[in-house]
């Protein structure tokens, strides 16, 4: 066992534990602080097999944006301090929820455990030239397909919000 | 990186940026204490010390650890002690990998503008947590617009930092100020404005202080902290300054270039960013503080759009010059 | 965030603060330097005890009523065989409560016997606020910093009490002057003289004023005090004078405002 092997691992479990601890966590702001845990610890995980530029991208814009937005949310809408049962499932709810990841779980498994193999944990350097080469020829279309999708998402949001406006121009 | 340092080495690196990171802010500090008393046309601290109160934060560091820690009852314990510390690390993370000559840093690392970016977009997490822990309505609003700030002043920051890496061709800040030549000064004059005023809302500086905005808010999310904790966030304040004059000189002045730029490369790196830290002390004596919707239509309406045009001209140029 | 105007506004203000920052600072640095104060600072009042008459004005006119006397009367025996004791009012306590004090000023223009003034000294803080109530003795200390006032302003009137003391002896009327005609006519014939005399040049001061027993011997002298009691000198009309040549009589109205 390398000391890769020891931080891989390290990263893995506290990615996990994050993970659980945020969907189990009956404070709601402390499920979404869970949540950079998780992501960070995946960045960690990024950094120890040597994917420096998608670790920081990750550390970026998931735990600098994108939990910095939920927690916007948070604290706009209601943000208890201390347990809340407001947003509780019901059991049947969490049991087909457990099912489904479970059943998600084990096809990932099934599909990444045979191309995994046994040996050390082996650091593949990337360099930044080859990386955006890459991003930016052979997966261009696929980068752009996303942003377009954010682009919709982003179109859609606003016409929610306006739509929203109007009404209550209407009911004022 | 790091895999061919010596343990004596890195411990070493460690302690020079540690020593970098405590004594820096300091002396930004004692500057603010001094540029705002002068141009409020006061002397400002005197005493301690003796000669013209250079000692000052020392004896305030003094006091802060001699007061009372106060937990607010309502607050949520474990986020409201953890806060400070997250707000100030990311900070020291940052500062590591922040160049002054191109053998003088911290730990170079292959895409340490990225570093920098990251780590001060998490360190705005600690301010965020703050706000929410405090179970204090003034710190809430302080903590929600620091969020909206962050989101809405990130992203002219990060084009900015597109704009002088894809002009350098790297992503490392030693081979952006490698790469620097004193024409870039005017070809990325709009990027380094956007940066400039990007870092002094990310740092939440007036004129861009609506999440702290004392006089309203009461220091927003800092409003229950007291004793250390609360000189955990001045020092993240003055560490950003640091931070972003440093980088402001790394990345659009040219670091180390000048006369003798072989042994005193660090000097230049430091001395240009000098002025830019006046600059963000000016800025807090000169401007009062912009209104929450004023704050979102300038990052929205003008530092985005200049961005992306200095995006588009740096690209331009790049192809050009091939 | 209107868009014109916008930007020279900034740059204004960014050369403001440069300008001030150019120019020296106007802090004094107090411990170590005096401040220059201006005159007629208001920084502490300071009480003459000799002019006190327990008279209250000044402890009734008070906002804050942080003004306490206390006093007794005392009883003076008659000076000539057969002659009518007089009684005085002896101040036992003089305090002000400068915890409560506003500096207002109130007491020091209503004290009729100029027994208050305002001292420019400030450096009298204490750590509890009880300390705050000086008594007489410490008032009295802080007379000796009581600065002589500033001259008055070139053409300005003169001050009060020249203006009554150069006024010329009032005519006697003829129902009231003792029925000598040529008192009268001496009176009128000294008027122009006096009044040529320049402002307080060779006027006798008040302490070395001939007394009225002095004067008694001119009748119309007699007759223009009996007629004006209450001067604003205050110097007693009737004949028997106070052992003490330092304390002023009591005004007309003491008697009646005791205290406790």
């Amino acid at each position: 066992m390398t000391a890769l092997d020891v931080a891989l691992v390290g990263f893995g479990l506290l990615a996990l534990a994050g993970a659980l601890l945020a969907v189990t966590t009956r404070h709601i702001v402390h499920a979404a602080l869970w949540l950079v845990v998780a992501l960070g610890s995946l960045a960690g995980v990024y950094l120890v097999l040597g994917a420096e530029i998608v670790a920081l991208v990750q550390l970026l814009v998931y735990v600098g944006a994108i939990v910095v937005l939920v927690l916007f949310a948070l604290m706009v809408t209601r943000s208890p301090i201390g347990p809340s049962r407001d947003h509780a499932t019901s059991p049947a709810h969490r049991g087909v929820a457990a099912v489904i990841a479970a059943g998600l779980v084990a096809l990932l498994l099934a599909v990444l455990l045979p191309i995994a193999g046994s040996g050390a944990v082996t650091r593949q350097v990337t360099s930044n030239r080859a990386l955006g080469a890459d991003l930016f020829g052979t997966w261009a279309w696929p980068f752009e397909l996303l942003s377009l999708l954010l682009l919709a998402s982003l179109v859609a949001a606003l016409a929610i919000a306006r739509s929203r406006a109007v009404t209550g121009k209407e009911d004022a | 990186m790091g895999a061919a340092m010596s343990v004596w080495e890195v411990v070493l690196r460690s302690v020079a940026v540690l020593a970098a990171f405590l004594v820096l802010p300091l002396l930004v500090g004692f500057m603010e204490h001094k540029v705002m008393a002068h141009m409020q046309a006061r002397l400002g601290p005197m005493y301690a010390g003796g000669f013209h109160g250079w000692a000052q934060l020392i004896a305030d560091a003094a006091k802060f650890v001699q007061k009372d820690d106060l937990l607010p009852t309502a607050a949520d314990k474990g986020v409201f002690r953890l806060a400070p510390s997250l707000a100030l690390i990311p900070y020291l993370v940052a500062l590591a990998v922040v160049p002054l000559s191109p053998s003088i840093v911290g730990a170079d690392a292959p895409a340490s503008a990225v570093v920098v970016l990251a780590a001060t977009a998490v360190g705005v997490l600690g301010g965020l947590m703050a706000g929410w822990a405090s179970a204090n309505k003034y710190s809430l609003l302080g903590g929600l617009r620091s969020a909206a700030q962050l989101i809405a002043y990130e992203l002219p920051m990060v084009l900015a930092v597109a704009s002088v890496a894809l002009a350098a061709g790297t992503l490392s800040l030693t081979g952006i100020a490698t790469e620097w030549r004193p024409w870039w000064l005017l070809w990325q004059l709009p990027a380094a404005f956007v940066f400039l005023a990007g870092g002094c809302a990310e740092i939440q500086r007036p004129p861009f202080d609506m999440p702290l905005a004392d006089s309203e808010i009461v220091f927003g999310p800092y409003t229950e902290y007291s004793g250390l904790r609360f000189a955990l966030f001045l020092l993240a304040e003055y560490a950003g300054i640091v931070l972003m004059s440093l980088l402001m000189s790394v990345m659009f002045l040219g670091a180390w270039h000048g006369p003798w730029s072989g042994p005193l490369g660090w000097l230049w790196t430091i001395l240009k960013a000098v002025p830019i830290a006046f600059l963000f002390l000016w800025f807090r004596n000169s401007w009062p503080r912009l209104r929450e919707d004023q704050l979102q239509r300038f990052a929205w309406l003008v530092l985005v759009p200049l961005a992306l045009v200095q995006l588009l001209i740096t690209a331009v140029g790049v192809v050009m010059m091939r | 965030m209107s868009e014109r105007g916008f930007l020279p506004g900034v740059f204004k203000g960014l050369g403001i603060t440069m300008k001030t920052m150019a120019r020296p600072a106007v802090t004094h640095e107090y411990p170590d330097a005096r401040p220059d104060l201006p005159p007629r600072s208001r920084g502490v009042i300071a009480l003459v005890e000799e002019n006190c008459t327990s008279c209250m004005l000044c402890a009734r006119e008070c906002p804050d009523w942080c003004i306490y006397i206390e006093g007794h009367k005392e009883t003076i025996p008659a000076t000539t065989p057969g002659g009518r004791e007089r009684q005085r009012n002896v101040l036992d306590r003089f305090a002000i409560d400068y915890a409560l004090c506003m500096y207002c000023g109130i007491c020091v223009e209503v004290c009729p016997f100029d027994a208050l003034y305002w001292s420019p000294q400030f450096e009298y803080a204490e750590f509890d606020i009880q300390d705050l109530l000086h008594e007489k003795e410490r008032l009295g200390q802080w007379v000796q910093t009581v600065p002589v006032p500033p001259a008055l302003d070139e053409r300005a009137p003169d001050a009060a009490e020249v203006v009554s003391a150069n006024k010329p002896p009032r005519v006697p009327r003829p129902a009231a002057a003792a029925g000598d005609a040529t008192g009268a006519v001496s009176a009128a014939g000294e008027a122009p003289v006096r009044r040529e005399r320049p402002a307080g040049g060779d006027r006798p001061a008040r302490a070395e004023r001939p007394a009225p027993e002095a004067a008694a011997g001119a009748p119309t002298d007699a007759t223009t005090d009996a007629a004006t009691p209450a001067t604003r000198d205050a110097e007693p009309a009737a004949p028997p004078e106070p052992p003490e040549p330092a304390v002023p009589a009591e005004p007309p109205v003491a008697p009646e405002e005791e205290t406790s």
